[in-house]
């Protein structure tokens, strides 16, 4: 039962990283890329950590697993909005869908 | 005060018992380390500077974790349909919260949840890169503005 949803969990993190990557080299520009490495890449390991958080031989051990997402959410944040704010003050206009 | 540090050695131990995996002989370098990160703690962020609401917190963190699904789901959804399902804009916001960690964890915040990625702070005002400007975005973001409030008790 455990080893199964841990498994299903899996599968389900591994799609939004594939998602998340698919987005990266199909949005139109960095502002578009950015969200879907964020959000995608956030749920993705969230879904990954918990699977093996399930797995896990002991509770100190899980919880460490989990300890992992929100360092990373933070970091993951703060680097999205630094690339956001550089890409803005250099003039990157963002993308319209071809109209001006 | 006295509080605060019970408090901050009590989430130091726990944070020592996760990272060391429950050994017992690590507690002699691990009491070292939990009273020089109490003490460092209180020195960067002094005890009276943020009253932090633990039912707000905790909806906070629903509300993130919640948000946080939706958001991948979105953007999955987007990835996979191509540039048809963007329409990217700008929105511009004026934030409620004071100065402060509230602002910066909301920008840090918007940039995890459905469609809204923050492009620039500028004292208050917040300019939002979003993905599809047909969806409610501003309302969803003055929502969480709401929740980060009531983790630091601001009345609005």
């Amino acid at each position: 039962m455990l080893s199964t949803a841990s498994t299903l969990l899996l599968c389900v993190g591994g799609f939004f990283y594939l998602a998340g990557t698919v987005g990266l080299l199909r949005f139109p520009d960095v502002y578009c890329r950015l969200h879907a490495l964020a959000k995608a890449d956030n749920l993705g390991l969230g879904c990954i950590l918990l699977a093996l958080a399930l797995q896990a031989p002991n509770l100190e051990a899980a919880l460490k697993l989990l300890l992992i997402w929100p360092l990373v959410l933070a970091a993951s944040a703060g680097v999205s909005y630094a690339i956001a704010r550089r890409a803005d003050v250099l003039g990157v206009k963002p993308w319209r869908g071809g109209k001006p | 005060m006295l509080r605060t540090i019970i408090v901050r050695c009590l989430l130091a131990i726990a944070l020592w018992w996760i990272l060391s995996e429950g050994r017992i002989d690590s507690w002699g370098i691990g009491a070292i380390t939990v009273v020089s990160a109490v003490i460092i703690s209180l020195r960067f962020l002094p005890a009276s500077t943020v009253p932090v609401s633990l039912a707000g917190l905790v909806a906070f963190i629903c509300l993130f974790v919640w948000n946080s699904v939706r958001g991948g789901i979105q953007v999955a959804l987007a990835a996979f349909e191509g540039r048809t399902a963007l329409r990217p804009g700008i929105l511009e916001m004026r934030l409620k919260l004071p100065p402060g960690g509230g602002r910066i964890l909301l920008v840090n915040t918007l940039g995890l949840m459905p469609g809204t990625l923050g492009v620039e702070l500028d004292d208050d005002r917040l300019r939002l890169h979003v993905l599809d400007e047909r969806l409610p975005i501003a309302e969803e973001a003055r929502e969480i503005e709401r929740a980060i409030g009531r983790v630091f008790k601001v009345t609005q």
